[in-house]
């Protein structure tokens, strides 16, 4: 059986680094990206089975990645993750599978992505 | 009845219509003018009527035009009595007509009945250069007024002219025999009853009509005072918008302070100067809430009269100022001389008072509704802080105890598991941002409570210039500083002055890629110290140059950069510099880039101190002198 491969999106290097030590710890099979442009790219260049994705970003920002990522046919789950208040209501707007709210913990981020991932 | 005298039986008749009117108004409000013009209207009434019963009776004609002479002979004199009225006449001038009055009617009185042609001849006399002499006061007055009085004025001038010409021509015709005369005698006499009408005694809607453009012109000076934030401004310039529409010489506006009984009037200057309710005029009209007329106000109120005189207000006329029970206050106006038509002032006095309630009460609730418009926006702006400062200590604090709590579980698996240096370095480094932006949060929580420069010294801001280059040196960073040799001399928070500098730099590392060291310059520029922080980084757009310094603004060209803070750094360098009396702005670069200038007062370049004082001058701290 493969890793779970999950796409790290978020311009705060320090954020992917922590985000994707904690995975790791977990099994995870991490990539990251700086944008929702380059996340576009790594989708195309190996589509992962997760992404974790911050809404506001340079470039282009969570809501265009996902309207571009949908339109582009791939249905893999995001969990969205924000300092903002609107968590709730912004993963709602993109049909996230779920979320979690900047400041989060280790078992915080392990909860929302294990909700996310698709069984098998 | 043939044509002309119809003429001469209407006008007959108005004149004598017109003299009851005036005597009415007369009784109602005895006033010298009133009585002259009962003088002037009683001889010609009488004379008219003298004519018509004569006829009916078949008195002896002789002694009819003897005495009718004699009658007419009383009107150049009411004439003169009026044109002093209106517009005051030299002394002799009155006496000069008195005396030709005693003449005329002496020598009628004399040759009763006798001599008709040399009392004719004396009355044309007498009538012609005063009746000029009247037309041309009445016209002079009539320019220098305004609004309905000049329209009233305008008209006695004509009736006066009318009335003139009217009878040198009739006498003209009786003494030459020529029939035209007496028609054109006639006519004449009828313009001047009718014009003798709007001026003395203008029906309703010609008033109306005349003083409908005061009203307009006061309006329009006036509505935008509603929205005058200032209200001592806005009032001086309503005392100016009510003596403009008076013509009078000045106009004062006092504003009720009830818990006080007080009333306060714009007093010379910038403030406000209070008097008793009760005092003056105005106060007497205000505490007994009616209009007050003092035709001779030195007179009406003593006690003051010197402050009257003073002033040039011969005439004070006061109304309160009142909407629905409320007093306002009241609005007294002042003229150097009695009023002409004292009823048309006080109908306008009491309608600006009632339109200057109107502003006033309109600019309490322009007031009330931009007080609640502050405090919601201040509650709105608290929200929009709140919001902002919790976003941004979010994602620090998410790294921080990520990292931790990854330290944490590899220890707890392996005690002796090597520390993991880029984690803690992480965490470090992200707890000193915490730290930054907690400390941008108290700092302009301070800044709001207005107690950010506290310890103002004389200090050498070349001293300050080297500790901020020092703490980049520590940092391994060599910015390139260009200063005077001679201490530049300015009374500052030194610790704030450093924070702006500290802040300018930084900024201005940034924003700037390539390793391009910005330079820190400082010099003199006359009685001010400038102190320039240049950039070759990706400068400011031109249209956002003002607002970079307003709270969470953030320049539309580097929302991209990472890590650009919570937009308040500008905006607490501003508020340092502004409290030090100092300004703050951005320019261009040449060739690309921000320069950022801070100016502050400084005193005019002085060497360093020469003798034993320099010794103890320490470059950089404070100088001896407190300030």
């Amino acid at each position: 059986m493969s890793e779970v491969r999950v796409l790290i999106v978020d311009d705060e290097p320090d954020i992917r680094a922590t985000v994707s030590a904690m995975l790791e710890i977990e099994g995870y099979d991490v990539e990251e990206a700086a944008n929702g442009a380059d996340a576009l790219h790594a989708v195309e260049q190996r589509a992962p089975d997760l992404i974790l994705l911050d809404m506001r970003m340079p470039v282009l920002d969570g809501w265009g990645f996902a309207r571009e990522l949908r339109r582009r046919g791939h249905v893999m789950p995001i969990v969205v993750m924000t300092a903002a208040r609107d968590a709730a209501r912004w993963a709602g707007e993109i049909a996230a599978s779920s979320f979690v709210s900047k400041p989060f913990g280790y078992d915080d981020l392990i909860t929302a992505v294990e909700s996310a991932r698709p069984a098998g | 009845m043939t044509a002309l005298e119809l003429i001469s039986l209407v006008s007959q008749a108005l004149f004598v219509g017109l003299f009851v009117v005036v005597v009415w108004a007369a009784y109602r409000r005895p006033s010298r003018s009133h009585l002259n013009t009962v003088l002037l209207f009683g001889s010609i009434a009488a004379v008219v009527t003298l004519a018509r019963l004569s006829g009916w009776l078949g008195l002896d004609g002789r002694v009819v035009t003897g005495v009718s002479l004699t009658l007419l002979s009383v009107a150049p004199l009411a004439m003169v009595r009026l044109v002093d009225d209106f517009s005051g006449t030299p002394r002799w001038v009155q006496w000069a007509g008195v005396a030709a009055f005693l003449a005329v009617s002496g020598l009628a009185f004399a040759t009763f009945g006798t001599e008709l042609v040399l009392v004719e001849l004396a009355l044309l006399a007498w009538f012609l250069p005063v009746g000029g002499f009247a037309a041309l006061a009445f016209g002079r007055a009539a320019s220098r007024a305004r609004g309905i009085t000049r329209m009233r004025m305008a008209a006695v001038t004509l009736g006066a002219l009318s009335f003139i010409g009217a009878i040198v021509v009739l006498l003209l015709g009786a003494l030459l025999n020529i029939e035209m005369l007496e028609t054109a005698g006639q006519v004449g006499a009828l313009v001047a009853v009718l014009s003798f009408f709007l001026g003395f005694a203008p029906p309703a809607w010609v008033r109306q009509a005349w003083r409908e453009p005061d009203l307009r012109r006061f309006l329009q000076s006036s509505i935008h005072l509603t929205g005058m934030a200032d209200e001592r401004t806005a009032v001086v310039q309503l005392q100016g918008a009510v003596a403009d529409a008076f013509g009078a010489t000045g106009a004062a506006i006092g504003l009720s302070d009830s818990s006080r009984g007080l009333l306060r009037y714009p007093g010379s200057g910038t403030g406000w100067d209070e008097y008793p309710e009760d005092a003056y005029i105005g106060g007497r009209a205000f505490s007994q809430q009616r209009r007050v007329i003092a035709l001779d106000a030195a007179g009406e109120d003593p006690a003051n009269a010197e402050v009257y005189r003073q002033n040039a207000a011969q005439t004070v006329i006061a109304a309160p100022i009142t909407s629905d029970d409320r007093r306002l206050g009241v609005l007294t106006v002042y003229a150097s001389r009695e009023p002409i038509f004292v009823e048309d002032d006080l109908w306008l006095l009491e309608l600006l008072a009632n339109q200057t309630a109107v502003l006033l009460d309109a600019r309490a609730l322009s007031a009330d509704a931009s007080a609640l418009k502050s405090r919601e926006d201040a509650a709105q702006l608290k929200e929009e802080f709140l919001s902002a400062a919790a976003h941004d200590l979010r994602t620090p604090l998410t790294i921080v105890l990520g990292q931790a709590e990854l330290l944490e579980r590899r220890l707890a698996r392996d005690p002796a598991a090597p520390i993991d240096f880029v984690s803690v370095k992480r965490i470090a480094r992200e707890a000193r941002r915490l730290r930054d932006l907690v400390g941008e949060l108290l700092d302009v929580q301070r800044l709001e409570q207005g107690a950010t420069v506290v310890n103002r010294l004389a200090t050498d801001l070349r001293g300050v210039v080297g500790a901020v280059q020092q703490r980049l040196l520590d940092q391994g960073l060599d910015l390139k500083v260009v200063q005077p040799d001679a201490a530049v001399i300015s009374s500052v928070d030194r610790k704030r002055v450093e924070q702006v500098l500290d802040n300018l730099v930084e900024n201005a590392l940034k924003y700037t890629s390539g390793g391009d060291m910005p330079e820190l310059h400082l010099r003199s520029v006359g009685d001010e110290a400038q102190l320039s922080v240049v950039d070759h980084g990706v400068g400011i757009p031109r249209d956002e140059r003002e607002q970079i310094f307003e709270r969470f603004y953030r320049a539309s060209n580097v929302q991209s950069i990472t890590d650009t803070g919570m937009g308040l750094g500008l905006f607490i360098c501003r508020r340092i510099v502004e409290a030090h009396g100092g300004r703050i702005w951005a320019e261009p670069t040449p060739g690309g880039g921000s320069t950022f200038k801070v100016a502050i007062p400084a005193e005019a370049t002085v060497s360093p101190p020469a003798g034993p004082a320099a010794a103890s001058w320490p470059i950089g701290t404070e100088a001896a002198a407190d300030v």
